[in-house]
């Protein structure tokens, strides 16, 4: 650009020029951006700020000149020292830009001027020229406004002057107008209009009849102008037939389409997303509102533009056409980053968002409850962006990495991560970053992955891709290299081996997945050096967890937490979000101050703004450290004092960490709130047409909407199909009242607690036996896979008449947790619903159910509960005495191989425990895409290699091993990728042998976990589970031992090698 | 319900009649000491927030007041029973007397599930028991306090009721109100500190300086955590504690042979008494399998967590070092291992002793509720010490003449004592 000879201060001051020009384009584009400037007003301002944009600002002056009118700033003599450029619209000349300096300056390029001066003015009469057409067009469409308006009332032929005027102006649109005309007389039924359309066509006649006969040949194709004549005809009869605001408001009408028609043609035509945005942004300068277009052609575009960027899914489509606005898409397309040939699909997490925003937007007005909703300003990729990134840097091959076998494809994960961290980023792709990062400024953000397929599968499939905060601090080139870092990282997690292995056993992989991409801004406050939400949570507007029966599924449930919201949206068993119900907030999930402290949040995720870390910390050390610094502080806090839990008052000064509580307390006695929660909830799942799950985040002032999606159950949450042709014989209980989602398809053991009996017990010490026992069960039945069925109350502690004295560890292995109440005279007590340890269950993924035997239409088979062999007396023999009151059934034994299946479905309020063939495990999910394949038995079956391996290297009289049994989910066949495995060593030697010995299968423990990682992908730190038992403990029946020879479940003896 | 089951009513009558009869009780008093003197059963019509109505209902029993105003706690339960509520009077009546404060025994209680409930049907539920027995109980009648699912504020809220009904204030009415509102300060110590100056009694008894003994205890609440601070000041050196793991859902016990830092160990403890395993391991403590507390080779144990722990079994496993076991916890022991201990000769100060810390500093928040005048936390746990201290002489007084078992001796000493009261009145 500059001359390398030049000496030093002349490039310097080449450079000054070059900005002066920058800035003075600026200066004009500023102006003309401006929203209702008139062109008289921007022709003054405009000639102002043009000479500081030349070389002699001083003795510069400009004018210019519009249809006749001159334009100065000041006056002054015109000089023969002047460069013009002429304004024109299309192809008409309106008027120039000129630029005078008013003495006469040294000679430059052309006389005193530069040439970058010269394609400056002519950049600046171009760039006016733009906009006086804009401006001349709109206006036009504003005057057919008024004269409509007007014409109502007075001028009632002002139609024809329209009309006349058009026939001269634009001829071949005047024709179109009439042939318009005509066939709307025809199917209005005018006669008149009818005979003149045929005499058009002299072949019409025929054609109509060719029309209802079922010709194998095409129709002859016709090609007919409209002729002239018959224009004027058309419409002498439609002045006959059509009031004259009708025929004005028509052809107004087909006039305005007519001009926007190239936005349909945009949309419905697959042009590439550069040319839909120009023809959206072209569309919101001429149009000034959607009404201009038919109702039809309205939809049409509408359904075309949601589908191109948003959703193919028809029940989306459904419900989005009905809100969004074509302006709507003016507004997101200005933040989407996208190629030239783009096609344009957002993915499912922003189609999620945009239409619930969309909702709520326009309902509030409905539902004044829902207030301002905000939701933080996003930037998306289009999902075909990472295509092209991938193209961009060769990884094509990459895409293929899904056929590789499972095991291969995670151990290539970290390196697919490494390069795609490694990889370049198109040119287009850096530019939009750079805006986005201008616009969205230096807050953190998230970048979240929405998927394609995500769209398609639903909720189940959220959460296999990454997510990731970026702190966002530093220079600009340093935030961009950050967050570039974190879309490939998102971009690499689709070819991670777990959403991989998912979609291998719902049979997508060959679908083929792209990913878009969300950057958000992270809602929250910056406080000290941290940024952090106030609080966050996730909202179900069904609520599958009732802990009381006055709560409905309608009743909505939300989980709350401080800070971030990844807490809550995870279930993370030794943590605990605060639960509530807004259609019933007064009913606390905890109602002691000993449980509210027990299960209030101990946690929070932040944003460390200092090492541009996500953080986790201690939740009542960092409130207290914050302070009501954070903004709403007040209404997530209690104050535990003594025995009581208060609200904080203004007065509290440093309140001590472990003397704060999370309880949101403030927060859910905060009417405005609750209700606000409660109707955005009951508002989307009526116009989703389907329960829906929101995540929000609030920063003490305002609620801010980040996603939301129908709401779909983990798998093993959703809805069972409860089938209705099951034989009598083969019932074991049915349920219909309080029944929450679920399935256990398969257990092998039933753990009853006769209520009669247990009723019966005289003792206390006897009643604490039974929970003991059921403890010590817990223990030795296989994991999951059994049921515990016990009266009244599961964890009664004062008075455990009522229930079996149970803590939460005494019951974590069970599947489903049953509680049975029976009638007692004339009533049947109030069921827990598991209250003692309802949280702990919720996390754990326990079911719960109540059954009441006694009520009509319930099958409860004591029968077969009673009258099944016992095998409790076998498995815990010290206990022998309790066998009558408590029932350990083999299922599989004492119904021929059958196992109890428990399927549960909150939507028909039904549940049924049956007797099933373990080969039928049902496949008939309610969601059609999880066509779920049977757990194969490569787990297990690896396991058990490993172990006879094991066994097969063990040297016994070194270790002074007598036996090694395996027993659990390895010998069971129903490992899972992640099951430990247990042995059971027959151990007979020293106190130095045993430690050899465990530092032996220490040693082998790690080693099978590090295979089972590159298998599976779990990693436990150990797989191996070693019991040692001695031979007093196999002659008294203690500890573990009584898993030798055990009657049921027993373990497996492995071949040692021979001494 | 058939009348094999387990009656707690019944339970409590059986062990009253065999300490009668060792005392040789008049059958008159035998009669009346067997039942509640007074029981109130009533209805609590209360207007749900849906706007339905539902009716609860109540009940109160005062077993006995010839020593004072009856004393106990309110339950709301949503299986309660008469029964238990009888059961539970009776044993206030006793300790009460055990500790020779001069109160009664009460019990009352609501059959409701306040995990069903919103917080303002709760407060009506309270007013609504207040209405009902406005006339029946007060500061020199029936003395009300918090019990299974009741706290503070529940005692506010019928203080409140009372005291509009009454047209004045009362605040003597009920205790387990918060400090400021007619509670008592040193009530979070008392209990862990009652303890100690039991064990310090029935050390001097033994002849034995606390500061020559070793301890081990299991919890780390609030009880064992006082507990420990005031044997430490004592000489006392704890060398191992066991505290539940809500993370691992097991208890672990932690153990340092010269002695567990009380403070180092409470500043890696959460609110809940669990300690931090990790951070403990790497202050040098050792962890244990959570029943390892009780094999410890300590002179005293106290167990201050749940009941049922020194059982038959476990009761084997206690070193022959062990003198003195104080019951921190409400029945820990069972009755083989009674039989055991006293067999071994050892030192068991018993739960209604023990642990009465409590119920004594209830009586002192009623006290300067009715005087209207509070006392300083010294002031408090100092008239605590000595309160214990005579209750400790009596019981361990008439377990050494009768050679008998110290649980026997408070009992025995708890029906006398309730009884001659009953005789002064004239009343049998």
């Amino acid at each position: 650009m500059t001359n390398p000879d030049l000496p030093i201060s002349d490039l310097l001051s080449s450079l000054k020029e070059r900005a002066k020009e920058l800035n003075c384009l600026y200066a004009v584009e500023e102006i003309l951006n401006e929203p209702d400037i008139s062109p008289e007003e921007a022709c003054r301002r405009i000639v102002v700020v043009i000479p500081p944009g030349w070389q002699y600002p001083g003795i510069c002056r400009a004018e210019i000149e519009l249809r006749g009118v001159t334009h100065r700033a000041e006056e002054f003599e015109p000089t023969p020292f002047v460069l013009t450029s002429d304004i024109h619209t299309q192809d008409e000349a309106v008027g120039s830009v000129r630029v005078y300096y008013l003495e006469e300056m040294p000679a430059a390029d052309s006389g005193p001027f530069l040439k970058e001066e010269m394609r400056l003015i002519k950049t600046i009469a171009n760039r006016f020229g733009h906009y006086f057409h804009h401006h001349r067009m709109k206006r036009h469409f504003g005057k057919w406004e008024s004269a409509r308006q007007s014409l109502k009332v007075e001028h009632r032929e002002d139609w024809r002057i329209v009309l006349d005027l058009l026939a001269r102006t634009d001829h071949s649109l005047y024709l179109k107008m009439a042939h318009m005309m005509l066939n709307h007389l025809c199917w209005s039924g005018v006669r008149p209009a009818e005979d003149l359309l045929r005499q058009s066509d002299e072949f019409r006649q025929a054609d109509e009849v060719d029309l209802f006969i079922d010709s194998n040949v095409p129709h002859q194709r016709r090609v007919h102008a409209f002729p002239e004549e018959m224009a004027a005809r058309t419409f002498e009869i439609a002045s006959d037939h059509l009031s004259d605001e009708e025929i004005f408001y028509r052809v107004q009408k087909w006039v305005q389409e007519d001009r926007l028609a190239f936005l349909v043609r945009a949309v419905e035509r697959n042009q590439s997303l550069a040319e839909v945005t120009d023809a959206i942004r072209r569309y919101e300068h001429i149009s000034t509102n959607e009404g201009d277009l038919s109702q039809p052609v309205r939809k049409v575009v509408r359904v075309s533009l949601i589908r191109r960027f948003l959703s193919d899914q028809l029940s989306y489509i459904r419900v989005a056409k009905e809100y969004f606005g074509i302006s709507d898409f003016h507004d997101l397309q200005q933040r989407i980053i996208f190629s030239r040939d783009s096609f344009g699909r957002l993915g499912g997490k922003s189609a999620g968002l945009f239409l619930a925003r969309q909702i709520l937007r326009h309902e509030r007005e409905n539902h004044p409850e829902i207030g301002e909703v905000r939701a933080p300003k996003t930037w998306h990729i289009t999902a075909d962006m990472q295509l092209n990134f991938m193209h961009y840097n060769n990884l094509d091959e990459v895409i293929e990495q899904k056929y590789k076998d499972i095991g291969q494809i995670r151990f290539e994960y970290p390196h697919i991560v490494h390069t795609c961290k490694n990889s370049r980023f198109p040119p287009e792709f850096l530019k939009g970053l750079s805006l986005a990062l201008d616009d969205l400024g230096d807050s953190p953000l998230i970048v979240r992955s929405s998927s394609v397929l995500e769209d398609r599968v639903g909720a189940a499939f959220s959460g296999k891709y990454k997510s990731l905060f970026v702190g966002n601090q530093g220079t600009k080139q340093e935030r961009i290299e950050a967050l570039l870092d974190a879309i490939a990282e998102v971009y690499a997690s689709m070819f991670g081996p777990d959403p991989i292995q998912y979609r291998t056993e719902r049979g997508l992989l060959d679908f083929s997945e792209e990913m878009g991409i969300l950057i958000q801004q992270v809602v929250g406050t910056k406080v000290g050096k941290y940024y952090l939400p106030t609080f966050a949570g996730v909202a179900f507007s069904s609520n599958e967890f009732r802990w009381s029966p006055r709560i409905s599924r309608e009743d909505g449930l939300i989980r709350l937490v401080p800070g971030l919201g990844t807490r809550a949206v995870d279930r993370l068993s030794d943590d605990y979000p605060v639960m509530f119900a807004p259609g019933q907030p007064g009913l606390r999930v905890n109602v002691s101050p000993d449980e509210i402290a027990r299960y209030s949040p101990r946690c929070m995720d932040i944003i460390n703004l200092e090492t541009n870390a996500f953080e986790t910390r201690g939740a009542g050390e960092l409130l207290a450290e914050l302070g009501d610094e954070l903004p709403g502080w007040a209404k997530l806090v209690s104050i535990q004092d003594e025995d009581r839990i208060r609200r904080p008052s203004p007065l509290d000064d440093e309140v001590p960490a472990d003397k704060l509580l999370v309880t949101f307390e403030g927060m859910m006695s905060d009417q405005a709130f609750v209700a606000q929660m409660g109707t955005i909830l009951t508002v989307l799942e009526e116009k989703m047409g389907a329960p829906v799950d929101i995540e929000f985040a609030h920063d003490g002032k305002h609620l801010h909407i980040l996603q939301c999606r129908v709401q779909s159950n983990a798998d093993d949450s959703s809805a069972s199909p409860i089938p209705k042709d099951v034989p009598d014989s083969r019932l074991v209980f049915t349920a219909n009242r309080f029944i929450s989602n679920g399935r256990v398809p398969d257990a092998t053991h039933i753990v009853y607690v006769d209520p009669e009996k247990y009723g019966e017990l005289a003792e206390r010490k006897d009643l604490l036996a039974v929970g003991r026992a059921v403890s010590k069960l817990n223990m030795l039945l296989p994991k999951r896979r059994f049921i515990l069925m016990g009266p009244g109350r599961w964890g009664s502690r004062g008075d455990i008449k009522l229930g079996v004295s149970v803590s939460y560890s005494d019951i974590n292995n069970t599947s489903v947790l049953i509680e049975v109440a029976r009638r007692k005279g004339n009533y049947t007590p109030d069921l827990s619903f598991g209250t003692h340890f309802f949280q702990d269950l919720v996390e754990a993924r326990i079911r719960y159910l109540p059954l009441y035997p006694d009520e009509e239409g319930v099958v409860f088979n004591e029968t077969f509960l009673r009258c099944a062999p016992n095998i409790f007396a076998d498995i815990l023999p010290e206990d022998a005495w309790l066998a009558d009151t408590i029932k350990v059934i083999d299922v599989t034994r004492a119904a021929d191989g059958l196992v109890l299946r428990v399927l549960m479905n909150a939507d028909l309020d039904e549940a049924v425990g049956m007797l099933a063939d373990p080969a039928t495990e049902v496949v008939e999910s309610l969601d059609r895409y999880s066509a779920k394949i049977p757990v194969s038995g490569e787990h297990w079956r690896w396991r058990i290699r490993m172990v006879e391996y094991i066994a097969a290297e063990i040297d016994a009289e070194k270790f002074g091993v007598a036996g090694l049994y395996v027993f659990g989910s390895t010998k069971n066949c129903n490992a899972g990728p992640g099951s430990d495995i247990d042995l059971l060593v027959h151990f007979a030697g020293t106190r130095e042998q045993e430690v050899l010995l465990t530092t032996w299968f220490d040693a082998w423990s790690k080693c099978l976990d590090e295979m089972n990682y590159v298998r599976t992908g779990y990693r436990s730190g150990g797989l191996l589970d070693v019991h040692l038992v001695t031979d007093e403990d196999i002659e008294h029946q203690t500890s573990y031992a009584v898993k030798i020879d055990a009657v049921t479940d027993a373990a497996r003896k492995l071949r040692l090698p021979k001494k | 319900m058939s009348s094999g089951s387990f009656n707690p009513f019944e339970m409590a009558q059986a062990q009253f009649d065999n300490i009668a009869e060792q005392l040789d009780l008049e059958p008159g008093m035998r009669q009346l000491l067997r039942n509640p003197l007074r029981e109130y059963h009533f209805l609590i019509p209360v207007r749900m927030d849906d706007g339905s109505t539902q009716v609860f209902r109540g009940f109160r029993c005062q077993h006995n007041d010839a020593r004072g105003p009856s004393k106990g706690g309110i339950r709301f339960h949503p299986q309660e029973t008469i029964d238990t509520v009888r059961a539970l009077s009776m044993w206030m009546t006793w300790k009460c007397a055990t500790v020779d404060i001069p109160l009664g025994g009460g019990k009352g209680g609501v059959i409701c599930d306040p995990h069903h409930l919103s917080a303002r049907e709760q407060e009506q539920i309270c007013r609504g028991w207040v209405r009902q027995l406005a006339r029946n109980v007060g500061p020199v009648q029936d003395v009300p306090a918090p019990d299974v699912m009741t706290n503070a504020q529940h005692m506010l809220w019928m203080l409140d009721e009372y005291e509009h009904i009454h047209g004045g204030h009362a605040p003597g009415f009920i205790t387990g109100k918060p400090v400021g509102m007619g509670g008592s300060l040193g009530r979070t110590e008392a209990t862990g500190y009652g303890v100690i100056f039991t064990v310090r009694e029935a050390l001097r008894e033994l002849g034995i300086r606390p500061q020559d003994t070793l301890a081990s205890v299991q919890g780390f609440g609030n009880v064992a955590q006082y507990a420990i601070r005031l044997y430490n000041q004592l000489g006392g050196k704890v060398t191992c504690v066991s505290s539940w793991d809500q993370g691992d859902q097991t208890s672990y016990a932690f153990r340092k042979q010269n002695g567990v830092d009380i403070e180092e160990l409470v500043s890696i403890t959460d609110r809940f008494g669990g300690i931090d395993k990790n951070k403990a391991e790497g202050l040098g403590y050792q962890v244990l399998p959570g029943d390892a507390w009780i094999e410890e080779e300590v002179d005293i144990l106290i167990p201050a967590a749940l009941e049922n722990q020194i059982t038959g079994e476990t009761v084997l496993k206690i070193s022959q070092r062990v003198k003195v076991i104080a019951e921190g916890a409400n029945g820990p022991t069972t009755p083989e291992a009674d039989q055991v201990l006293f067999e071994r000769g050892v030192y068991l100060i018993p739960d209604v002793l023990a642990n009465a810390g409590g119920v004594t500093c209830s009586y002192f928040e009623q006290v300067q509720s009715n005087m209207n005048y509070f006392w300083e936390r010294d002031e408090v746990l100092g008239k605590l010490d000595v309160k214990m201290t005579a209750a400790f002489e009596a019981v361990s007084e008439l377990a050494k003449k009768r050679g008998i078992y110290q649980r026997d001796a408070a009992f025995m000493i708890a029906v006398d004592r309730v009884a001659r009261a009953c005789r002064d009145r004239g009343w049998i």
